[in-house]
């Protein structure tokens, strides 16, 4: 008797769970009846004046300060509306995930979100920002032009550029003669005194590879979005020519294991003449054991190309499920314009994304390099623009890591990744 | 007794309804019900999840699937070689675990003078977070700088140039020793347990009879520590089968260190596939159900008939 009774309790118990597994995802079933993407949701620029309620910023830890003193500045100047600072965690990420969690789930918490340049397509597509593209055209020209353009997906701008970034090449002025111009004299001279960069298997060496692949003159996609273009002639060149650098040594092999924090490292204790990373490194630079024995320069150029490289940085968006989404635009209105623009490249380091910003004067003595920086910013491009770049910025490194190891032909490797790409474009 | 007591109340409990089982079903049905809530219900969900495709284009967009997520992992080249890297770092690192553990466990349990240092000083690793571990070796196995390098090239040892976790078969390898490093002592620490339990004048009765320490170690102590043994590799043999953070830390899943989980991971947290995420995990969840159910059927008897015969 016992055991049947027991059991009997269990298979009821697990009935009731059982319905509600069902209906928990009968529900997503349910809202599928909606079909066009995005959320339908727009904001135009005189929205800002109807500013009130309180409403909470949600971007990545606040290292320096600088983020709570504009919630501060904005808190004096706006009675109406108050604003909140909330903290993620330092990794990219984790602050997507703690992002992404929330808007699944509808919540009202966050009301302006700081967004890494990639994830655009995605909250775009789910319907979890609104469109604030009248407020983009409305002062358009003040914005250097890509970082405009890493808001942009369908057409439509659906985020505020706050801050930017891109890659520079930094070098040892005790062992190169001159300011290098192309890659492949950097990659010449490096034979002797080689070069670091992001080699190891994740998001940083796409960055790094498609650097090069842009100054080439090649593409990821065409400019519809439709064709896979990554294995034109100028990707062959440019990832044989990054082959080449590991096989002949130009690049050690312990480059395929690096990610920002390592080529740093081993640039700073003298083991590569050359460095490709992020403007952060200056600072750091400045008091490193090399002090006094290296400079700083935009990515060079491609032979017989041009220059460019690839625009990173964090871009404001409002959350669609925002309870003052006024407010939220009022907030982002005011910082991003040129007072908080200074206080945050000043205090933060990270370049600022109005053109002026760079021409001010405290900005200048915070960032020496900002004349570079401005020019590094203003070559850069976005990454490709999609709701699945996560599975097309693997489909890219893996292949690349694949060749530069020597395991794979850049031909084959390319010929993947274009496939894998192209599968991905057909996710559902 | 219990059946004079029961004629004796029958009456009283009459009245109230319940026997004394359908109480004790009521009362633990609270507790049953917790548990089903935070395990079978997750588990259950992520199953409906896996049987369904979610669009990463339009927002809510979902359609059944049925098997198609399971058909598209167990077609795909990425999850054999998953499954093949997972039970080879299983398999080697708890077998050294096991050999090391055992060893020192066997130092621990004799009698001499700061044994009981030892045995704080011998459970660090173990106390240590496992991603803490893996930065540790990280840097440790770094190429120009790291340690493990620099010593190799100072003892003019082979190996000082070889990039430990941007190759092949040395990325597991450094995995597999980050593993052994920080799991042994746990190893250790089970099999101790196991040894205290052993009684004295077994291995009296041994000396008596002349034998030799080797063959009191392998006919007294093996066979009565074999319970803690198959207790040790079965936590040892699950854990190590959803290894995770060690992968993802060390090389990010490159050069042959991709395991279930953390190919799990990428497909259903940075790709956002979650349709096939979820069939991945539950396609995991399953490997290391039948590895659990098959140590219990081979082992768990085993435990009994050993218990039966002491």
């Amino acid at each position: 008797m016992r055991p049947r009774r027991i059991a009997s309790v269990f298979l009821a118990v697990a009935t009731v769970i059982g319905l509600a597994a069902c209906g928990g995802g009968g529900g997503g079933g349910a809202e599928g009846t909606t079909t066009s993407g995005g959320s339908g949701k727009t904001l135009s620029a005189s929205d800002a004046q109807n500013a009130k309620g309180n409403i909470t910023w949600c971007i990545g830890k606040d290292t320096t300060g600088a983020f709570s003193q504009m919630v501060k500045l904005y808190n004096q100047q706006s009675s109406d509306s108050q604003a909140k600072l909330i903290e993620l965690p330092t990794s990219a990420d984790q602050q997507r995930t703690q992002q992404v969690q929330r808007l699944r789930a509808k919540s009202p918490e966050c009301d302006v979100l700081g967004i890494d340049t990639i994830w655009t397509a995605e909250y775009a597509s789910q319907g979890w920002i609104y469109d604030v593209s009248d407020v983009i055209n409305s002062r358009k020209s003040d914005f250097i032009a890509s970082t405009v353009d890493s808001a942009k997906y369908n057409g439509k701008y659906w985020a505020v550029p706050f801050n930017t970034n891109a890659g520079f090449l930094y070098y040892r002025t005790d062992e190169v003669q001159s300011k290098p111009t192309t890659w492949q004299q950097v990659y010449n001279q490096a034979k002797s005194d080689h070069i670091v960069y992001q080699g190891a298997r994740y998001e940083g060496l796409t960055v790094d590879f498609l650097e090069l692949l842009y100054s080439a003159g090649g593409k990821v996609l065409s400019d519809d979005g439709k064709t896979v273009e990554i294995d034109s002639p100028e990707a062959q060149d440019v990832l044989t020519f990054m082959a080449n650098g590991v096989k002949d040594g130009a690049a050690p092999r312990s480059v395929l294991t690096y990610m920002e924090q390592e080529s740093k490292d081993a640039w700073f204790n003298g083991k590569a003449a050359y460095l490709r990373n992020w403007p952060y490194v200056y600072a750091e630079a400045k008091t490193s054991p090399i002090k006094g024995k290296w400079a700083i320069t935009t990515l060079p150029k491609w032979e017989g190309a041009s220059a460019s490289g690839v625009i990173g940085g964090y871009n404001l968006a409002i959350s669609a499920y925002s309870k003052h989404p006024e407010a939220a635009l009022s907030f982002v209105d005011f910082v991003t314009q040129p007072k908080q623009q200074v206080t945050m490249a000043t205090k933060t380091s990270l370049p600022p994304v109005l053109t002026q910003t760079y021409d001010n004067a405290a900005v200048k003595k915070a960032l020496p390099f900002a004349p570079q920086l401005r020019a590094a910013v203003q070559q850069a491009k976005p990454r490709p623009i999609s709701p699945v770049y996560p599975l097309i910025s693997e489909a890219i490194y893996k292949n690349v890591y694949s060749a530069l190891q020597g395991n794979t032909s850049p031909d084959s490797a390319l010929k993947k990744a274009k496939s894998q790409i192209e599968s991905a474009l057909k996710t559902f | 007794v219990a059946t004079v007591d029961a004629t004796v109340s029958r009456p009283r409990r009459r009245r109230s309804g319940l026997s004394e089982r359908r109480l004790a079903a009521l009362m633990i049905s609270p507790s049953l019900l917790v548990i089903l809530l935070v395990a079978a219900y997750p588990i259950g969900y992520a199953i409906w999840l896996s049987l369904n495709e979610y669009s990463v284009r339009v927002p809510g967009l979902s359609r059944f699937a049925g098997l198609k997520n399971y058909r598209e992992a167990l077609t795909s080249s990425e999850f054999w070689s998953a499954v093949k890297t997972t039970f080879l770092f299983t398999g080697i690192s708890v077998s050294l675990e096991l050999v090391i553990g055992l060893a020192m466990a066997l130092a621990m349990h004799e009698a001499f003078k700061g044994r009981a240092i030892l045995r704080t000083v011998v459970l660090v690793p173990w106390a240590i977070l496992t991603v803490v571990t893996a930065m540790t070796w990280r840097s440790i196995f770094s190429p120009d700088l790291g340690f493990a390098n620099t010593v190799l090239r100072t003892l003019h040892l082979p190996g000082a140039h070889v990039v430990w976790l941007g190759e092949s078969p040395y990325a597991l390898g450094v995995m597999i020793f980050a593993d052994v490093w920080k799991t042994a002592p746990f190893m250790a620490l089970l099999l101790l347990a196991g040894l205290q339990v052993i009684p004295e004048d077994v291995y009296d009765a041994a000396k008596v009879d002349g034998a030799t320490a080797w063959q009191r170690f392998w006919h007294v102590t093996l066979p009565l520590l074999r319970p803690a043994i198959l207790v040790a590799l079965i936590f040892r043999t699950l854990d190590a089968l959803r290894v995770f953070d060690l992968a993802f830390v060390l090389t990010q899943g490159a050069n042959g260190t991709e395991t279930l989980s953390l190919y799990a991971q990428q497909v259903l947290t940075d790709n956002r596939i979650v349709g096939l995420g979820s069939a991945l995990s539950v396609l995991t969840f399953g490997i290391v159900m039948i590895v659990s159910f098959a140590y219990i059927y081979f082992v768990g008897g085993n435990i009994r008939t050993l218990a039966e015969d002491t």
